[in-house]
């Protein structure tokens, strides 16, 4: 604690100290006063950016580059077109693909106008079952993988279970939280090995049940289903693990500038020569997207044959740090 | 050598002050109706400090072996860095020994920071920054109080995001992120001749390139630096399968690439990396983790610091090292082990060694209230990040309650896209501008402060703001307001519970 002593001798020392530095300006910092106007950095965007997303080239539909528009939820990706429900909208987009592959496509809720008295929200969201953390190998185990691993509070309602929604096939599963009073209804099929969902969240099963049965309009693509859905007809067939030793036929690796240690997941799409044309990286920052690109467009595969003809072929490759091995695979099956 | 001196006044006041002034910080930031209406923050939570009996403003209780002296020598290696963690710092005449401070600086003593509810938590409801020229720690002819820096706001940590160009704009292609200390000791008479400018941070409000970072309460911090790796990926695994829309990541070591977990942004690996960073740029206070006098972040672009701002101990460096030689104190004439390490080791220790708050069963609100509250808290996936409790700790080769211990510190430790409305454009280590470490929740009824930058005082305002384009808890938040306005209040009851 400082006396009034010590006080007087920190004025006379500040004193005679600006009295001897008074030729001296104050070193370092800035000063800008003499400045033109301020430009002021924008509000509500992010400009400094860990790993993102990006791909080689930007005609290529991405998964997440659907968007709504018109009251239309439309992912060219996907193949993919939803109709909003009147007096819904996306209030705000989703975070950017996360590095075990995860995807919030929409996020669709009640607009102002919106004249029910019950709140609910539709979360459409897609995960790149290349490379889920979970052993589940397509659309339906890991709607097995999320029933397994509820807490007690919750209480199913149905359990996954087989539904025909516009003539595709879908898991649904449904679940509750008593406590909470909001019940999930969550929807999923396979599209080009992502397994896509579309989750109804609310109190009221009433207005869930009347949003599920228009999603009967929806528009998605013939391979939609909860156990396959791997790709073909217009868009490449998708393949884990294409890129294997027996089908990579010349490897480059990539020469990083900068050693990180995140996981680096990458979609490809090889053409019918065996030459890689598109990447996408789910997650990476840019040194390392241009090195893995500069890597991956010097690959050569193997060409994909399907009935002896070439065709284009989309498979992941997982640069950087991959995750560690998760838990088991779950053994409760689900019924048909 | 140092000897120990107690800086008690400011946390005491603090204690007595602080229901009132957070009850009219929370008359200022409440809803004014709406979908809220009737939903409110209780507020702090009154009686025992942590939920500790025995704990007090200046005394918080370390982990229970530690409180059994298991093993001999424990409880004294704690209460030594307890009372270092509370030490005053000079720039070069402190009798006792502690110097070091500056040449730039946000305070002079840990615990003026790190104070609510007890030492080693977060701000307090008085700002000590503010009084740094009324209590000459600082001199007005050579520094002002930055107009941010207020008298019952958060203690606060500056950044600037961007370098600014020749014309005084920032340049958005020239990422900062470095801390820009308040203050200098340009002015002291311990600081000889070393004249120093603050930053500009007229300038950089004008621009808009400027945040702020509140201190990270260090309460339980030995058992999250004592969960395994592996321990954390199973939690990241078992919650893959949510519904949320959420997918964190961890924030990994630039060194061996395992995954770090302290400061806002999991940016630290361990208790002495975190302390020995913060003594250096928070007080600047050289060190034997982190060596050199700090610049800012652009004095290191040009020429770093000038000459007279150098070893202005006169002792060389670092400022704090390990004391070969033994320190008896007549007090306690047996306590001489716990001296000998340097003050980093000993804030490592007594951070590594503190107990983790103790939730309330009762209040606010009543125990079913509380209970329906944590219920809800998970149903509607807050649990997902904030996951209660992360499965056990490693053995511990410091003290048995560190080891084989569950961790319920309600975070997973993963870094999360928070949105637009929560960026900062900072990024460290592997997490970017929009992505943050999951606030632990343990202590939660007891702080002041919400958010990486304290902008609210008001839980219901820091639970809205985890809305907003690119953030991974929309859907939660949504989820939220899906809620009846007594599940809400369950919802805030539970959380000042902990």
């Amino acid at each position: 604690m400082h006396t009034k002593s010590s006080h007087s001798l920190l004025l006379l020392g500040l004193a005679l100290s600006l009295l001897a530095q008074a030729p001296n300006a104050l070193q370092s910092g800035r000063d800008f006063s003499s400045s033109p106007q301020a430009q002021k950095i924008p509000t509500g965007v992010v400009l400094v950016k860990g790993a993102w997303s990006s791909a080689s080239d930007s005609v290529t539909p991405l998964p997440e580059g659907g968007a709504v528009a018109n009251d239309v939820y439309s992912n060219q990706y996907f193949g993919l077109t939803y109709t909003l429900s009147p007096d819904w909208t996306e209030k705000y987009s989703g975070p950017p693909p996360s590095d075990s592959g995860y995807y919030v496509l929409a996020q669709i809720r009640p607009a102002d106008t919106f004249k029910g008295t019950s709140r609910g929200s539709i979360l459409i969201a897609a995960q790149d079952m290349f490379f889920t953390l979970t052993p589940a190998r397509n659309a339906l185990e890991l709607t097995n993988y999320t029933k397994d691993n509820l807490n007690a509070d919750y209480k199913v309602e149905q359990p996954p279970t087989e539904v025909r929604i516009a003539n595709h096939s879908f898991v649904r599963f449904d679940y509750g939280s008593p406590t909470a009073e909001l019940h999930w209804h969550v929807l999923a099929t396979q599209i080009r090995c992502h397994m896509v969902q579309f989750i109804f969240t609310g109190r009221d099963t009433k207005l869930a049940e009347s949003l599920i049965q228009e999603m009967n309009q929806i528009k998605l693509p013939a391979e939609a289903s909860p156990t396959s859905g791997t790709g073909g007809d217009d868009v490449p067939t998708c393949i884990k693990d294409y890129a294997s030793d027996e089908n990579v036929m010349e490897r480059v690796d990539p020469v990083y500038a900068e050693r990180r240690f995140n996981p680096v997941p990458v979609r490809i799409i090889i053409d019918k020569e065996g030459k890689v044309k598109h990447i996408h990286f789910l997650s990476a920052f840019p040194d390392q997207a241009k090195a893995i690109t500069d890597a991956l467009f010097q690959w050569r595969f193997k060409p994909y044959l399907l009935d002896g003809k070439p065709e284009e072929v989309e498979t992941g490759i997982m640069f950087g740090r991959a995750p560690r091995p998760t838990t088991p695979p779950s053994t409760n099956a689900a019924t048909k | 050598m140092r000897t120990i001196k107690l800086f008690s006044v400011l946390a005491f006041s603090t204690t007595l002050f602080f229901p009132v002034m957070a009850s009219a910080q929370r008359a200022r930031d409440n809803d004014g109706g709406g979908r809220n209406s009737g939903v409110q923050d209780p507020g702090i939570r009154v009686g025992e400090i942590n939920g500790q009996p025995g704990a007090t403003a200046t005394s918080p209780l370390p982990v229970a072996s530690v409180v059994a002296n298991n093993p001999s020598g424990s409880l004294e290696f704690f209460q030594n860095g307890l009372a270092r963690f509370q030490e005053v710092e000079s720039v070069s005449n402190s009798p006792s020994g502690n110097n070091g401070l500056g040449p730039r600086f946000n305070f002079n003593q840990c615990s003026g920071c790190h104070a609510q509810p007890t030492v080693g938590g977060t701000g307090p409801a008085i700002n000590p920054q503010f009084q740094v020229i009324a209590n000459g720690i600082v001199i007005g002819g050579t520094n002002t109080i930055p107009s941010f820096i207020t008298a019952d706001g958060p203690t606060r940590e500056v950044r600037f995001p961007f370098f600014f160009n020749s014309n005084g704009n920032p340049n958005t292609n020239a990422p900062n992120g470095g801390v820009e200390d308040l203050f200098t000791v340009s002015g002291r008479t311990d600081a000889g001749s070393c004249r120093l400018q603050q930053p500009d941070f007229a300038r950089a409000l004008a621009t808009n390139n400027i945040i702020f970072r509140i201190p990270t309460p260090v309460f339980g911090a030995g058992l999250i630096e004592n969960l395994d790796d592996s321990t954390l990926l199973a939690n990241q695994a078992a919650q893959a399968g949510n519904i949320f829309g959420i997918s964190g990541a961890f924030n990994r070591n630039g060194n061996d690439g395992t995954i770090s977990r302290f400061g806002w942004k999991a940016q630290n690996k361990s208790l002495e990396i975190f302390a020995g960073e913060a003594y250096n740029v928070e007080m600047g206070i050289s060190n034997e983790i982190f060596p050199e006098d700090r610049p800012l972040p652009e004095e290191e672009l040009k020429s770093g610091l000038p000459a007279n701002c150098l070893n202005l101990t006169g002792t060389g460096y670092p400022e704090d090292t390990t004391n070969f030689s033994p320190t008896v104190s007549s007090s306690d004439p047996s306590a001489v082990n716990a001296s000998i390490p340097s003050d980093v080791v000993q804030f490592a220790m007594f951070m590594r060694l503190l107990a983790p708050p103790t939730p309330s069963t009762t209040t606010p609100g009543g125990s079913a209230s509380i209970a329906r509250g944590q219920a809800v808290f998970s149903a509607i996936g807050c649990a997902t990040c904030h996951t209660a409790t992360i499965n056990l700790t490693q053995p511990s080769n410091f003290t048995p309650s560190l080891g084989s211990t569950p961790v319920n510190a309600f975070s997973d430790i993963e870094i999360h896209h928070m949105g637009v409305g929560l960026a900062d454009n900072v990024s460290q280590g592997s997490a970017g501008g929009d992505q943050f470490r999951t606030a632990p929740l343990w202590g939660l009824g007891q702080r002041i402060f919400f958010l990486h930058d304290g902008r609210t005082t008001d839980l219901l305002k820091a639970i809205e703001a985890h809305e907003s384009s690119g953030s991974e808890a929309t859907q939660v938040e949504e989820n939220f307001d899906a809620l009846s306005p007594s599940q809400k209040q369950d919802i805030l009851n539970f959380l000042r519970s902990l």
